[in-house]
């Protein structure tokens, strides 16, 4: 290493311009690496990951956060040593151009582009047939007026007696969602369900049924209240939430449910 | 060595990312590109924490514990050594970007051949990182028992037919034969290990792999987050479901991207996520298990160590079992 240092070390001396390009390269390292920490502290701070994950693994932005700073410091602190020691030379383990931006991509991608939570032009078209099989129902002991969308489905999906539910009052929030094949009238109120990041996001939805869904813009995020009944939606006998009030509501802190 | 593949993963992945944005109809752009950007960085906010676990733990055992001494503990049973061989990793934790050199380091301490070639195939999954990343993209279930199962059993088994049908110098390169000739002799390193560094002397090295490897290993995921991201939001679902509820091709299918996409084995559960709701579960398997055992990167590095003829063994045997479980249990296991 030692010999290779030193004539690299010299021929650089020959030529300036080179030696500059070496060293700013050299300096994207860390500076990427700050980058990476910083952003993800972001995410942190302003609020962002949940729209990105479920906030079970927030712990390890956490992590990702100080270990990304940790590396930029210590590579930083190289590349700061090696100067004072006269040596322009650090060893980078080919890291190409082309390599560096590769990694600069997440940065990108996190600045640049507004972070917006998965909405409805990403629902797939099986939310339309019907009632998206989730998991079976788990014991519910608490109010109903206090479920979300997926406990109702969760419910749903685990009776065996769906007439039970007319005259049930729900009270949900989600956005609204839409497809062609839809009444006027009709809209599902959807939410989207991770278990770990948006790669793995289901969308879910109950069907809702209000005189004004027609002035409903999609993706609105809207409070339902209203109660079921039993009604063909999609082919299948199904609960229907006929709405009482639809609200307008802002964006959850939690866009997503977690399972 | 590694400037190659990058180039040609880049511009596959360029172009796969350019012929899916061309196929998607949806409507406005501004919508589509933000979903896009949220899937990815899904994929790679939960997947970079792991990766810089992964390099600082290889990084920090690689500073501080000599593996050497290993060998003597291997026991002499053949079945029972190879087992143990695949249960190394839980030791020392590397993925398959690491895991060849410290094969070849162990097999020129003695090591025998199906105890390595079991703990090359395994280590990269079993070890407690990837326990770590698998539960938390899939939770407990299936998938990450059946990812570890099928592992184990493929690694042991391939070390097996190693154990019962070669001889080292018929597999093995020259330069990592060498030590192992004389039965009772005493093996002569390769190299000689640098004596243990201080604490602080140990730590920057760790620190500073660390860095290194995660610009290394961080394009493979990005490049896969990417494609993997731009599958969801632009291919129509139809489409993914015609390949991926075939029991056979969706298998072929997944295996054939593990390979080509070469994402450390630490993160690629998050990358397997995208595929769950449009692909079999033995194919998001397939994924899980011949991926870190066999892709390009660990070809390229199984070329330095085995002779030619033993590589192609080392792909074609994981492939086909992997290939064999996965089918099978597409068509006889209701996950």
């Amino acid at each position: 290493m030692g010999a290779t240092d030193h004539t690299h070390a010299e021929e650089h001396s020959h030529e300036q311009g080179d030696v500059r390009k070496i060293t700013l390269q050299a300096w994207l390292k860390p500076a990427i690496l700050a980058g990476l920490g910083l952003y993800f502290n972001y995410n942190l701070a302003s609020g962002n990951l949940t729209n990105y994950i479920n906030v079970r693994f927030a712990w390890l932005s956490y992590l990702a956060t100080m270990l990304f700073l940790l590396l930029a410091a210590v590579t930083a602190y190289d590349l700061i040593n090696a100067r004072r020691q006269g040596s322009q030379h650090t060893h980078d383990h080919g890291l190409s151009w082309a390599g560096l931006v590769v990694v600069a991509i997440p940065l990108a991608l996190g600045t640049l582009i507004p972070s917006r939570p998965l909405g409805a032009n990403a629902v797939e078209g099986d939310l339309a047939s019907g009632i998206t099989a989730v998991g079976g129902a788990t014991a519910f002991t608490s109010d109903p007026l206090t479920w979300n969308v997926l406990d109702w489905l969760r419910a749903i999906n685990g009776s065996d007696d769906l007439s039970g539910f007319n005259g049930q009052q729900a009270d949900v929030v989600g956005f609204v969602y839409r497809a062609e094949t839809f009444p006027p009238t009709t809209f599902m109120v959807a939410r989207f369900v991770i278990s770990c990041c948006a790669a793995d996001a289901a969308a879910i939805g109950l069907p809702v049924i209000w005189d004004g869904a027609p002035e409903l813009a999609e993706d609105t995020w809207v409070r339902v209240r209203g109660a079921f009944e039993l009604g063909e939606f999609g082919g299948n006998l199904v609960p229907i939430l006929h709405a009482e009030t639809v609200e307008r509501v802002p964006e959850p802190e939690h866009p997503y449910l977690y399972p | 060595m590694n400037r190659v593949p990058i180039r040609l993963l880049a511009a596959f992945g360029i172009f796969a990312l350019l012929t899916l944005v061309s196929l998607s109809t949806d409507g406005d752009p501004a919508l589509v590109i933000g979903q896009f950007s949220t899937r990815f960085l899904g994929i790679f906010i939960e997947a970079a924490p792991f990766l810089l676990l992964g390099t600082l733990t290889s990084g920090l055992i690689e500073s501080f514990v000599t593996r050497d001494d290993l060998v003597r503990f291997v026991p002499k049973n053949r079945l029972l050594s190879t087992v143990m061989g695949a249960l190394l990793g839980f030791a020392f934790p590397v993925c398959e970007c690491g895991v060849v050199p410290v094969a070849r380091r162990l097999f020129s301490k003695g090591l025998p051949l199906s105890v390595g070639v079991a703990f090359l195939l395994a280590s990269p999954v079993i070890n407690p990182i990837v326990l770590l990343s698998t539960l938390t993209a899939f939770g407990f279930g299936p998938i990450l028992v059946g990812r570890f199962g099928i592992t184990l059993v493929v690694a042991v088994g391939v070390g097996l037919v190693f154990a019962l049908s070669a001889r080292p110098q018929d597999v093995l390169h020259a330069p990592a034969l060498v030590p192992i000739g004389g039965e009772s002799g005493e093996a002569i390193p390769l190299y000689v290990r640098t004596p243990r560094r201080s604490l602080r002397a140990g730590l920057q090295d760790a620190l500073r792999n660390a860095a290194d490897e995660f610009f290394e290993m961080g394009r493979y995921l990005i490049i896969g987050a990417l494609l993997a991201a731009g599958m969801q939001t632009f291919v129509p679902q139809d489409t993914l479901l015609s390949l991926g509820r075939g029991p056979v091709v969706s298998v072929a299918a997944m295996q054939a991207l593990a390979f080509v996409l070469s994402v450390c084995s630490t993160v690629d559960a998050f990358l397997a996520l995208a595929f769950v709701g449009t692909f079999t579960p033995g194919s998001i398997l397939a994924f899980l298990t011949f991926g870190p055992m066999v892709d390009i990167k660990s070809t390229l590095m199984f070329l330095s160590v085995f002779r030619r003829r033993t590589v192609l063994y080392l792909i074609l045997l994981p492939l086909l079992m992997t290939m064999l479980i996965a089918v099978w249990l597409n068509l006889n296991v209701a996950f």
